[in-house]
């Protein structure tokens, strides 16, 4: 073993030493890590690797009927769990299309928090759901709801030294879910993406959504989906909502799209996901 | 990549000129900019540090001053590398003012910058958000300097 | 670099030297020349190095070797007595699954994996299995084909 990879055995052991180690980084499925690393985007001084922290792992289902995700939890093991029921499936759905077999058997939902990605898969699914990120640091633990997580491009509430212990989804009215991801091919990034759930209560059903890919956070808008509660067959009301997601929309130009025609897909792939959703729930 | 924008400040334009052409200010308004040392009237150095997310750079420029018109517009070039990393910048830019009288004077720009190497795999599209952010972090900073008022 | 590691490779100890973020990859390519696994974009997307670590295909190339210890990595090279592999080897031969064979590796690890998990996969399977392994030169029709006959053979 050499001094530049650490295997700590607690979650204090290893927030001592990526606060203590300037230039360390955490290292989970080390997928988007390693490739960073070989293109020689970062050259870290020392890699903590987490997979070894118990507290990291796997799925489980809370007291409270929230559903705990440990960082560690790699994309296969999400994409194949029967602890995510009801509106919690949505993780799975969203699991399953990331890259391809062999990533997702290397990649983490801690990893994916972490880096942040505009376009990974877990960030509008998390955000749809009101998902909490559970953080720990040298200075403790703190919790920061997925709407308050991503700062900016590939930017995120973690401090220096800081990682991701665990993601939480409450408990949610059960619903129809829908995970919709537009890529040029399979296993691709997404071009855009879409989060759906619908949720039922006394006044009507309305649609929770987030849009991926569209800026460096996932899109949503509790206002908007107020608005079009009960509305779901309307098709005005539809494009209301789609518009006014659009409007908070600040996508980058790629090898993936423009800016101008993720704009553009942002009112249609909602509409197509709501009309699937819809349809399929009255069958 | 090509970016254009145009800012007003609230001070008449020599003093926004001279600002310009004030190479201390400049290094406080650029965003990451560790240090410009004056080469000649017309060409600085200055080392740059950029950060997009896990990926951090630091430039060593040579800036000079293509062709000025003072107090109206101003081309310069910069150039530079990354210490030993292979990855290389470029930008040629246009600054152009104009007198809006009691209201001040508006700031016209155009660059176009070029990455090379290393940091051109992260991809253009994100790039251009960073250089975007940046520029509005400089016109935040450059307006604090001269509109003190607005600063406070 | 003086410390080593022992690496479990096609089931045989085998010590390799760290440092930095020393990849699978190169040490199975550099250290143990283990040369089936190619070192194609080195960023996890072409999938020509792909091995299987505990019967899992994963990417050498992304993969740190100081998370290998006590691991067992297997490529082509270790898979010569394994049915599925020789009926994948056969398949590929009789379609023309192979043109250039920098991928082939690669997709043989895909491929296995999946025959092992799923007897009688489908072609939707497949190609869901294989759709990270990038082939420049077939089209992946003879690809799907041989991986499809080669299920056939083994459920026989
Ligand atoms: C070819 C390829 C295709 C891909 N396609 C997709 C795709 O379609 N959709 C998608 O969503 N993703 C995709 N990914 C990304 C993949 O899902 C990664 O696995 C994921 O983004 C990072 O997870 P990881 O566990 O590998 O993290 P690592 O690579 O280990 O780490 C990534 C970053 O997060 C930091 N980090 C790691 N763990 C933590 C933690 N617990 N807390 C805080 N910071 C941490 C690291 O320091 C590093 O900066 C792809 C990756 C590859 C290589």
């Amino acid at each position: 073993m050499s001094a530049f990879v650490r295997h700590p055995a607690s979650v204090e052991e290893a927030v001592g030493w990526l606060a203590s180690i300037p230039g360390a980084l955490p290292i989970s499925g080390g997928a988007s890590l390693m490739a960073m690393i070989n293109a020689r985007l970062v050259e870290p001084s020392c890699l903590v690797n987490l997979e070894r922290l118990e507290e990291l792992r796997g799925l489980s289902l809370q007291a409270d009927g929230s559903l705990r995700i440990g960082a560690m939890t790699r994309h296969r093991d999400i994409a194949g769990s029967a602890l995510l029921v009801g509106a919690h499936v949505l993780l799975r759905q969203a699991a399953a299309v990331i890259a391809n077999r062999p990533v997702r058997n290397m990649g983490t939902i801690g990893g994916a928090l972490g880096h942040a990605d505009p376009a990974a898969d877990y960030l509008g699914p998390l955000r749809c759901l009101d998902a909490e990120i559970e953080i720990a640091g040298r200075s403790g633990r703190r919790s920061v709801p997925m709407s308050q997580f991503i700062l900016g491009w590939y930017e995120t509430a973690l401090a220096p030294g800081e990682i991701v212990v665990a993601a939480r989804a409450p408990p949610l009215p059960a619903g129809a879910t829908l995970y919709r991801k537009v890529a040029r091919v399979s296993g691709d990034f997404a071009t855009i993406s879409c989060a759906l759930r619908l949720e039922e209560d006394g006044r009507g059903t309305t649609a929770r959504a987030a849009i991926g890919a569209c800026g460096p956070a996932p899109l949503r808008s509790e206002t908007a989906e107020e608005l079009l509660r009960g509305g779901l067959g309307d098709a005005e009301a539809v494009a209301r909502f789609g518009a006014a997601l659009q409007a908070h929309a600040d996508p980058i130009d790629d090898v993936r799209g423009s800016a101008d025609y993720r704009l553009k897909l942002i009112p249609r792939v909602l509409a197509s996901a709501i009309a699937e959703l819809t349809g399929a729930d009255r069958g | 990549m090509k970016f254009a924008g145009a800012f007003d400040v609230k001070a008449p334009r020599p003093a926004v000129w001279e600002k310009i052409r004030d190479p201390g200010l400049m290094a406080a308004c650029i965003p990451g900019c560790d240090s410009i040392e004056k080469v000649s009237e017309t060409s600085y150095r200055a080392v740059v540090a950029v950060k997009v997310g896990p990926i951090s750079a630091r430039f060593s420029l040579v800036v000079d001053i293509v062709r000025e018109e003072p107090p109206t517009r101003l081309v310069a070039r910069a150039r530079g590398e990354e210490g030993g990393r292979a990855s290389a910048l470029s930008c040629e830019s246009l600054l152009s003012l104009t007198s809006l009288g009691e209201a001040g004077t508006r700031v016209e720009y155009e660059a176009d910058v070029d990455v090379t190497g290393r940091l051109g795999k992260f991809g253009l599209g994100i790039m251009r958000k960073k250089v975007e952010q940046l520029s509005e972090a400089f016109v935040a900073a450059f307006r604090g300097r001269l509109e003190p008022a607005a600063a406070a | 670099m003086a410390e080593g590691l022992a690496l479990i490779v096609n089931g045989k100890i085998a010590r390799v030297a760290v440092g930095g973020a020393k990849t699978l990859l190169s040490a199975l390519r550099d250290d143990l020349r283990v040369l089936s696994p190619k070192r194609g974009c080195n960023q996890g997307v072409c999938g020509s190095c792909t091995v299987l670590i505990d019967g899992e295909p994963r990417r050498a190339c992304l993969t740190l070797v100081e998370r290998c210890e006590g691991v067992d990595v297997r490529t082509v090279e270790g898979l010569a007595n394994d049915k599925f592999m020789q009926a994948l080897q056969r398949a590929f031969v009789v379609s023309g699954g192979v043109q250039c064979g920098f991928c082939t590796p690669g997709v043989l690890a895909s491929a296995r994996a999946l025959l092992a998990e799923t007897p009688a996969p489908d072609e939707g399977e497949v190609k869901a299995a294989l759709s990270g392994n990038l082939c420049r030169c077939t089209g992946y029709r003879t690809i799907v084909e041989a991986v499809l006959a080669a299920a056939k053979e083994v459920s026989l």
